[in-house]
């Protein structure tokens, strides 16, 4: 306390702590993006100069043209539009399974003792070995891959929910009881609360599942889609639309990832050490 | 009908495990804390302290024996009664790491439902009271361990218990701190007249901040003696100069050494 008061009369303010974190975090940030514009410019510069055929290795300005061609030739932002859906639909749908049941089985051991043995039998299953079944009960469509999304993003929801209901520290309980909250208070106000971190772990890993497993299932099923579109161009040997999708994903999964560590960020201001 | 005692009688709690025998924390205790006044609870580590905290204050049931609170009209006449208004200020803060300081104060006042505009401004009140104004918006994670326990101090403040447990308050603190929060709290105390039960290992903050000193022995604890603290108040730094505060000391700790002994034992 007498050191924040103490720099306030020497003129230098302190900056608040989240400030101060922000400081350290960015000072490399710089980092990452030019290492990635140098492997680029190598790889521009040297397939050039070894002469590579493009139906192997096509070079950085060559993707980009193919993916801008692709954009405004033949409507990828509609393959883009739904993959995006089917990603999201599968992992929402997960998300309000997986926190809800996580939940209830964190907090009673009854409901634990009913599902833990559901979710043993099915958690070690390989969810591409459903596409046969799930294509026979729902058909090839987005309800198909949605469910499938779903079917991979709930487990490590639901996993996390329930470790970070069940680590509650005790003591945040007792305080609370000692101050007259109800039990259904304690699991809004403290045990919910208390999981978030872990919870957005499992979504963090959910949600890389839902891409791989739309991509793979469009790859097998779908007539649109990105995954779909990779397929088709790899099978009439397009290897500059190939890499565009794949570029298009790479993007595609730079934002997702950088978004949900926002979205982190702003949850847990307080997880300040 | 005026609040005059908690009294236990024969209390006994044993915990039960798995896999192992069970333990008896504490085996015939009884004993009667008198409304108004600090009681300090002392004994070995082990013995059973907190465990007793815990069923005084209602959030866990002894094994065998209940806690009672005395009403009487003064004429010593009493009967037993519901339970006053109490809160705890724990050794381990227990504060929501997620709230700011403002809102784990008001936490108390939110759960029962009192208004927004309300809770917040007797909060802040509750803050400015243990020095702590300018932190309200900071997070638990960022305050050093005696503005932690002075957060811990204003949430129980706040609630303006009848009853105020302390749970070995300022056992995770430095010394320096500790003295210093020991002063707040003596300050604190003697002006609201408020019921205090003080559970620490420390034989000079049971006798700085008490009236009365229960001691315990090692486990199964039960209380072994209590002491009246004759010394004046307000107490502060040089009370401890006072000869008679070295006279309760060396008696207390006479009744404690051979306790502390068994409890490194078994």
């Amino acid at each position: 306390m007498s050191d924040v008061k103490q720099s306030a009369v020497n003129g230098d303010e302190p900056l608040p702590q989240a400030a101060q974190n922000e400081r350290l975090r960015d000072g490399y940030w710089y980092y990452g993006p030019i290492a990635m514009a140098l492997f680029l410019a190598f790889w521009e510069v040297s397939v050039q100069v070894a002469d590579v055929p493009e139906l192997y290795l096509p070079r950085p300005s060559v993707v980009v043209v193919s993916l801008y061609d692709l954009f405004v030739n033949k409507n990828l932002a509609y393959d883009l539009g739904l993959t995006l859906f089917r990603i999201f639909g599968g992992f929402f749908l997960a998300a309000i399974v997986g926190i809800a049941l996580g939940i209830l089985m964190g907090t009673s051991r009854r409901i634990y003792a009913i599902c833990d043995i559901f979710v043993a039998a099915i958690y070690p299953v390989p969810k591409i070995s459903l596409v046969p079944l799930l294509v026979i009960w729902l058909g090839s469509g987005n309800a198909f891959q949605i469910a499938l999304s779903a079917l991979g993003c709930v487990f490590p929801i639901l996993v996390n929910t329930i470790i970070g209901v069940r680590q509650c520290d005790e003591g945040l309980i007792l305080a609370a009881r000692d101050l007259g909250a109800t039990r259904m208070q304690i699991q809004r106000k403290i045990v919910l609360p208390a999981a978030v971190p872990a919870i957005f772990g499992g979504l963090r890993l959910a949600l890389g599942i839902s891409i791989i497993l739309i991509v793979a299932a469009e790859m097998q099923t779908a007539r649109y889609g990105l995954g779909a579109r990779l397929q088709l161009a790899g099978q009439v040997l397009e290897t500059g639309q190939v890499f565009a999708i794949l570029l298009l994903l790479a993007v595609l999964g730079i934002l997702l990832t950088k978004g949900q560590q926002k979205l982190d960020g702003l949850v847990s201001r307080w997880r300040t050490n | 009908m005026q609040f005059e005692a908690i009294s236990i009688d024969r209390l006994s709690h044993r915990f039960l495990s798995r896999t192992r025998p069970p333990t008896t924390a504490l085996t015939g205790v009884s004993c009667v804390f008198p409304a108004g006044k600090v009681t300090s609870i002392v004994g070995p580590s082990g013995c059973g302290k907190s465990t007793l905290l815990l069923i005084l204050r209602g959030l866990m049931s002894a094994t065998e024996g209940k806690v009672q609170f005395l009403y009487g009209d003064g004429s010593g006449n009493r009967c037993a009664g519901d339970p006053p208004r109490m809160a705890t200020v724990w050794q381990s803060f227990n504060l929501l790491p997620w709230r700011t300081v403002l809102d784990n104060v008001a936490f108390g006042l939110e759960l029962k439902g009192v208004s927004g505009d309300e809770r917040y401004a007797r909060a802040a009140e509750a803050i400015k009271a243990v020095e702590l104004a300018g932190f309200e918006k900071h997070y638990p994670g960022q305050l050093s361990g005696g503005m932690k326990q002075r957060v811990g101090l204003a949430r129980g403040l706040v609630m303006s218990p009848d009853i105020l447990f302390l749970d070995e308050p300022f056992g995770a603190l430095d010394a320096q701190t500790r003295l210093y929060l020991q002063e707040q709290l003596s300050a604190v105390v003697e002006r609201s007249g408020k019921t205090v039960i003080l559970i620490t290992h420390s034989i000079e903050e049971a006798i700085y901040l008490g009236d009365h000193v229960a001691v315990m022995t090692a486990r199964p604890g039960r209380i072994a003696r209590t002491l009246d603290v004759d010394l004046p108040r307000p107490r502060g730094i040089d009370t401890q100069n006072n000869k008679r505060f070295g006279e309760l000391f060396t008696e207390i700790y006479g009744l404690l050494r051979d306790e502390v002994r068994k409890s490194m034992l078994n």
